[in-house]
C-alpha cells in the first residue's frame, strides 16, 4: 500500500529581484496513511509552504509530491478529489449562513443532493452549530468559524486531511472538542496532516512529527523517540519557600546545571544528570536556609527537543545562527 | 468517452456553483455597487448633459457603457477579495480545473452586466421612449459583450495581489483610456484617421457599434466584424488571466 504522502526533494524558491527566498530545501519524507502527521518548526522555517505545495496551492521549484500515490505535477485532480484542507484562517463565506456555506463544499466537491444534505446535518449536529445553522457566519465567535471550516473540510469525508495552525487563539472547550475530532478522524482512517507551532498538541495528537528549520527536515520519528534521542534536556524543577535576590544566580553555577529557568514561582534547572543533581541541590537549600516546597525530576518535553533542534537554548529567544538565515537568501542563479 | 463527458458535465456544474455563490456573496457588496452599478450611469449622465442627443443615440451609448464597465468591475474586486479572506484557496484546492473556476468568475460579472444593462435597456424604453432596431441583435450584444468585458476583468483580478485596491485603480484607469478611444462619446463617424485607427484596437468600439446596429440600425462597421472581434477578444483575455493564476501559484497568492 502506497504512502498517503511521499514527497521527494522538494524545493521551494520565492522569486525575488535578482534573488530568490528559498523556503523549503530538498526536503524528503513520508506520511503513513492513517496517521496523525505534525510538521513543527519555528515562524518562517517553511511549514505553511510546504503545505500550500502539498495542496496544490504553491508550485514547487523542484522535487516529486505524490498524494495518495498520485503525482500532483502530472494531474491533480484524484488526488485533489480526496484531501480537505483547513487553512490557518478561518475561510468561512461570512455572507453565508453555516448551512449554505456547506452546501456551496458539497455542490464543488460534486456530492449528490442527498449525501450533502446528510452529511451537513450530521457535521453541525457533531460540531454544535445545528441550533446556528441559518446564522450568517459573520454572526460567529472564532471557535464557531474554526469549527465550520473544518466541517467544510471534511465534508465529502476525505481521505488526507490537511490542518494549519488548528486551535491556536481559540477557547479550551473549542480547542478540546478540535482536538478530539482529530483523534476521532484518525481512527476512522483520515490521514491527519497538521502544521503547528503548538509543540503540547502535537505531542498529544501526532503518531510522529517532523520538524522543520531554516527549510530542512531537522529531526522526524515519534514524539516519544525524539524525546530519549535528546536526553540531555532533562530537567529538575524545584520550589522554594521564598526566592531571594540572586537566587538564579546561585543556582546557575551548581555543578552539573546546564541551564536555569523561573518558571512561575518554580525553578526548572536542565542536566544531563538528574540523579547526580538532586543531592546537590538538597546541600544547596540547607545552606542557603530555603525551605523546598516541591522537587521533581522531568524528562525532556517535546517543547525541550524542538527548541534543542532549532538551535534556540532552552529559556532564550534567540533566533538561531544567523548564517542559516543568510544562507536561505541566495541568487536564483546558483540553484541547479 | 463517458468519462469525460461525465467530467465536462461536473466542471460546468462547478463552475455554475462559483457563479451562483458569488452572485449570493458579492453582488451587493459596496465595491460592486460602486464601480459596477454606479459608475457607468454616473459617466453616462456627465457626458451627455445638455448635449442634444436622441433618446436611441443615448441608449445605445448608455449599452454600450453599462456592458463594458459592469461586466469589467467584478473580476479585479472579487479575486484579489478572496485572496484576501482566504477563500480562494479553497476554490484553488477544490477538484475543478483552473478553467472551470474562471469560467465561474467570468459568469459573475458577465450576469452582473446583463441585469444592469437590462435595466437600462428597460428605462430607455419605458421612460426615454427609445425605439429598438433589433430587439434579438441587442440581447445577442448584450450576452456576448457581457462575456468579452468580464473576461477583461478578470485580467485583472488575476494579477497575483491580496488587495483589491492595487488591482482596481489599474483597472479603472485602463477602462478610462479605452471608454475615451472606442467611439462611445466621440462617434466613430467623427474621428480623425489616426483617432479612427486607435480606436480599432478596443473591444469597446466594436460593443459600441454593435448596439448602433441593434438599437439605431445602422452602424460604422460590419455586424459581423463587430460579433466575431467580440467572440475571439473573450477567449484572448482568457490567455493572461490563465498565465498569471499561474504565476500567482509560483509566487505563493
Amino acid at each position: 500500500m502506497s504512502h498517503a504522502i511521499e514527497v521527494q526533494n522538494l524545493t521551494k524558491i520565492y522569486p525575488g529581484s535578482g534573488e530568490g527566498f528559498l523556503a523549503v530545501d530538498k526536503i524528503n519524507f513520508t506520511v503513513d496513511r492513517g496517521e496523525i502527521f505534525g510538521f513543527l518548526g519555528p515562524n518562517g522555517a517553511g511549514k505553511s509552504t510546504t503545505q500550500r505545495m502539498l495542496t496544490t496551492l504553491l508550485t514547487p521549484t523542484e522535487g516529486q509530491i505524490l498524494v495518495l500515490g498520485h503525482d500532483l505535477a502530472q494531474n491533480s485532480y484524484p488526488a485533489k478529489r480526496q484531501i480537505g484542507l483547513v487553512p490557518e484562517e478561518s475561510n468561512v463565506y461570512t455572507e453565508l449562513t453555516a448551512w449554505d456555506n456547506l452546501m456551496f463544499t458539497g455542490r464543488i466537491y460534486l456530492m449528490s443532493k442527498a449525501d450533502r444534505t446528510a452529511r451537513a446535518e450530521e457535521l453541525l449536529k457533531d460540531f454544535g452549530l445545528w441550533e446556528n445553522k441559518d446564522v450568517k457566519a459573520e454572526n460567529f465567535s472564532k471557535g464557531m468559524k474554526r469549527r465550520l471550516s473544518i466541517a467544510m473540510a471534511i465534508i465529502h469525508k476525505p481521505a488526507l486531511l490537511f490542518l494549519d495552525e488548528p486551535t491556536p487563539g481559540l477557547d479550551v472547550q473549542s480547542t478540546r472538542a478540535i482536538q478530539t475530532l482529530i483523534r476521532q478522524l484518525s481512527a476512522e482512517g483520515t490521514t491527519v496532516f497538521m502544521t503547528t507551532h503548538q509543540i503540547e498538541e502535537a505531542n498529544q495528537l501526532c503518531d510522529r512529527v517532523a520538524i522543520i528549520n531554516y527549510g530542512k527536515i531537522a529531526a522526524i520519528d515519534t514524539p516519544e523517540k525524539l524525546k530519549q534521542t535528546f536526553q540531555q534536556v532533562q530537567s529538575v524543577e524545584i520550589a522554594f519557600t521564598s526566592s531571594p535576590e540572586g537566587l538564579k544566580e546561585k543556582l546557575t553555577t551548581l555543578p552539573e546545571v546546564s541551564t536555569v529557568l523561573k518558571i512561575g514561582d518554580k525553578w526548572r534547572l536542565y542536566t544531563d544528570s538528574p540523579p547526580d543533581l538532586l543531592p546537590l541541590l538538597m546541600r544547596f537549600s540547607e545552606k542557603e536556609k530555603l525551605d523546598i516546597v516541591s522537587l521533581n525530576t522531568l524528562a525532556p518535553s517535546l517543547e525541550d527537543v524542538f527548541l534543542q533542534i532549532t538551535g534556540q537554548q532552552v529559556g532564550s529567544v534567540s533566533e538561531g545562527p544567523s548564517q542559516q538565515k543568510a544562507d536561505r537568501r541566495r541568487k536564483k542563479g546558483k540553484q541547479s | 468517452m463517458k468519462i469525460f463527458w461525465k467530467r465536462i458535465k461536473d466542471e460546468l456544474s462547478q463552475a455554475w456553483v462559483v457563479t451562483l455563490k458569488d452572485i449570493k456573496v458579492y453582488y451587493l457588496r459596496p465595491g460592486m455597487i460602486m464601480f459596477g452599478f454606479l459608475m457607468p450611469f454616473f459617466m453616462f449622465f456627465s457626458f451627455s448633459v445638455r448635449r442634444e442627443m436622441a433618446a436611441g443615440e443615448g441608449m445605445s451609448r448608455l449599452l454600450a457603457l453599462t456592458i463594458f464597465f459592469t461586466a469589467a468591475a467584478a473580476g479585479p474586486f472579487i479575486i484579489p477579495t478572496e485572496r484576501r479572506l482566504g477563500t480562494y484557496d479553497r476554490l484553488l484546492a477544490a477538484p475543478m480545473s483552473l478553467f472551470t473556476l474562471l469560467l465561474g468568475k467570468i459568469a459573475v460579472g458577465a450576469f452582473f452586466a446583463i441585469v444592469v444593462s437590462s435595466i437600462a435597456a428597460i428605462v430607455g424604453i419605458l421612460f426615454l421612449d427609445a425605439a429598438i432596431a433589433h430587439p434579438a441583435l441587442m440581447i445577442v450584444g448584450i450576452f456576448i459583450g457581457s462575456f468579452t468585458f468580464s473576461t477583461m476583468g478578470l485580467i485583472f483580478g488575476s494579477i497575483p495581489t491580496r488587495n483589491p485596491g492595487d488591482v482596481q485603480m489599474p483597472s479603472t484607469l485602463i477602462r478610462w483610456v479605452l471608454l475615451f478611444v472606442s467611439g462611445v462619446f466621440v462617434p466613430l463617424s467623427e474621428m480623425s484617421t489616426v483617432a479612427r485607427g486607435i480606436s480599432y484596437i478596443s473591444p469597446l468600439t466594436y460593443a459600441q457599434d454593435l448596439m448602433n446596429h441593434a438599437v439605431l440600425g445602422t452602424g460604422e462597421l460590419a455586424l459581423w466584424l463587430n460579433l466575431s472581434v467580440l467572440f475571439l477578444s473573450g477567449i484572448i483575455f482568457l490567455l493572461p488571466s490563465i498565465k498569471l493564476h499561474k504565476r500567482g501559484r509560483v509566487l505563493g497568492y
